[in-house]
């Protein structure tokens, strides 16, 4: 396998965007990241697209078909890869095989979506076979609630506090604050967290994240081409894509085995360490980490789940300030979900780029010092997950 | 007006009070809810489902409170009544979702003990009481 060079980063920043299609926030950020590698689109040889259920793609998730047509129609192969919020670094892992296998030397990878408003309804199917609907229908439970019972239990087995779930959206909003990318760029305080409308217990507003327009895209290439084309070449240490396990610990529908003892995410678990194996480093050799806080549960339970610190340990790095981009396990220093909101199949490449940038030492106020390796993680419906380390 | 089920086939009053009606592998014992036609155990070596009931005892692994409103396909009645739910462990090795029926919601508590019940969810436009499983404090 060869080695592949993340060249080129381009964002779209994330927020609402009445105005524009989902077409013109992907061409932003496709232009963006051929500027930045220095390319020319009839450079690109493939295309990795995510595959939106929201916005664009012909109604059929062909969203890599819609960038290639509105970049201009040079016949390259184009890879739709679907996997709810795991979309965008699902078809990460499709780009850097077309490259690592030597089938191309310059490939890019995009994701863009434009959300509906209110919460996102999974399937939308009124069937009796349909978990979703069941849970919808019978228990009178939407999606959220998830987290909160998570949350909840998190309360129970840790002690975890309301205030500490609150400095969660803070931190998260303070390095929001200083990312030009983000949406929600105002610094917030633990008594205006708490006092944001209570969504599900013990889970307020603005502990969790909103839905979003965005998009980002990543040009990949072969380290041959790196060369000529940057110094500063982001090196892909590993990508990984994993999906539930039949024993995991949360049940997926409406009623699942009692828990077995391991992980209740086991295939964000497993693409981590997947990633982590496949790029030679271990936790220790983390410098940051931008991981998927849907809501602040995530930030304390997945550093854990991830073997980053103990478990319990999340508290007490939070309260000491460990988890700021200058601490000793800088987490989400783009502000995260919380700070961006979720253009759910977009979110893996907002990591990515955001991962990238930090290597390269241009994340301004936001940067890690010294930052050589970062990895990122999704976690998506039907149990997708995958995870991804960048070297310097 | 009658009694209807939120969804048939879920659940019944039987002989010996409210069970849930799901499957069970003879071979792994892997619990199903609902029923599934085969096992999905990975590790399993053969396939063999039978019916199963669950119920009625178990205890709360954790909880939420459903403040709001719920979208579609949820319904409730007018006017919305916040209420527990969440993940309840049962004797039987089942864990499965359900609303937790309390006038207190301040005696909600993780590995509180809990019994099934069948109980009225919301009124239909025809006027019918559609009811499902829910879990009561247990005595």
């Amino acid at each position: 396998m060869r080695e592949v060079a993340a060249v080129g980063l381009g964002m779209h920043p994330w927020g609402k965007f009445e105005d524009k299609s989902v077409t013109e926030l992907c061409r932003h950020a496709v232009e963006a990241a051929l500027a930045d590698a220095g390319a020319q689109w009839r450079d690109i040889e493939a295309v990795a697209a995510a595959s939106s259920r929201f916005s664009g793609g012909k109604g059929w998730g062909l969203n890599g078909n819609d960038v290639v047509e509105d970049m201009g129609s040079t016949g390259v192969p184009v890879y739709n890869m679907s996997a709810g919020c795991s979309a965008g670094a699902n078809a990460f892992n499709i780009g850097h095989m077309l490259v690592s296998s030597g089938a191309h030397d310059m490939v890019l990878v995009v994701g863009g979506e434009k959300m509906p408003k209110g919460f996102i309804q999974t399937s939308g199917v009124e069937e009796h076979t349909d978990p979703e609907f069941l849970r919808q229908r019978c228990i009178g439970m939407p999606g959220p609630a998830f987290w909160a019972v998570l949350s909840r239990r998190r309360m129970h087995d840790h002690g975890t506090t309301e205030e500490q779930m609150a400095k969660v959206a803070v931190k998260a909003r303070k390095n929001g604050a200083l990312n030009p990318n983000a949406r929600y760029r105002k610094e917030t305080n633990v008594e205006e967290v708490l006092k944001s409308a209570l969504v599900v217990y013990p889970l307020h507003l603005f502990e969790i994240c909103a839905v979003s327009d965005g998009a980002a895209a990543v040009v990949l290439c072969s380290a041959e081409k790196a060369k000529q084309l940057t110094t500063k070449p982001v090196w892909v240490g590993a990508s990984a894509v994993a999906t539930a396990r039949f024993d995991d610990g949360i049940t997926r529908g409406i009623g699942g085995m009692s828990p077995t003892g391991i992980t209740h995410h086991s295939e964000a678990a497993a693409a981590v360490k997947k990633a982590m194996e496949g790029a030679g480093v271990g936790p220790k050799d983390i410098d940051f980490v931008e991981l998927q806080d849907n809501t602040v549960y995530y930030e304390l339970a997945f550093p854990e789940e991830f073997g980053l610190c103990e478990p319990g340990q999340s508290e007490w790095l939070l309260e000491n300030n460990e988890t700021i981009p200058t601490g000793k396990l800088p987490i989400n220093p783009s502000g995260g979900f919380i700070s961006f909101g979720e253009a759910t199949t977009a979110q893996g490449l907002f990591q990515i780029c955001e991962v990238g940038w930090q290597l390269r030492g241009e994340s301004g106020e936001r940067q890690v010092p010294n930052a050589k390796v970062g990895m990122c993680q999704t976690i998506g419906l039907g149990g997708n997950a995958t995870a991804v380390v960048l070297k310097s | 007006m009658a009694t209807k089920h939120a969804v048939e086939g879920l659940f019944a009053e039987t002989a010996n009070g409210p069970r849930l009606l799901g499957s069970r592998c003879a071979t792994c014992s892997a619990p199903y809810f609902p029923k599934s036609p085969v096992c999905h155990n990975p590790e399993c070596t053969e396939s063999k489902i039978e019916d199963a009931e669950f119920g009625p005892t178990g205890k709360l692994w954790g909880f939420t409170f459903q403040v709001f409103p719920p979208p579609p396909p949820a319904k409730f009645d007018e006017p919305f009544k916040p209420y527990p739910m969440g993940f309840i462990d049962l004797d039987e090795g089942l864990r499965v979702l359900g609303q937790v029926t309390t006038d207190d919601m301040t005696k909600v508590a993780v590995d509180m003990p809990l019994e099934l019940v069948i109980e009225h969810l919301y009124h239909d436009e025809d006027g019918n009481d559609v009811v499902t499983w829910k879990f009561k404090p247990a005595a």
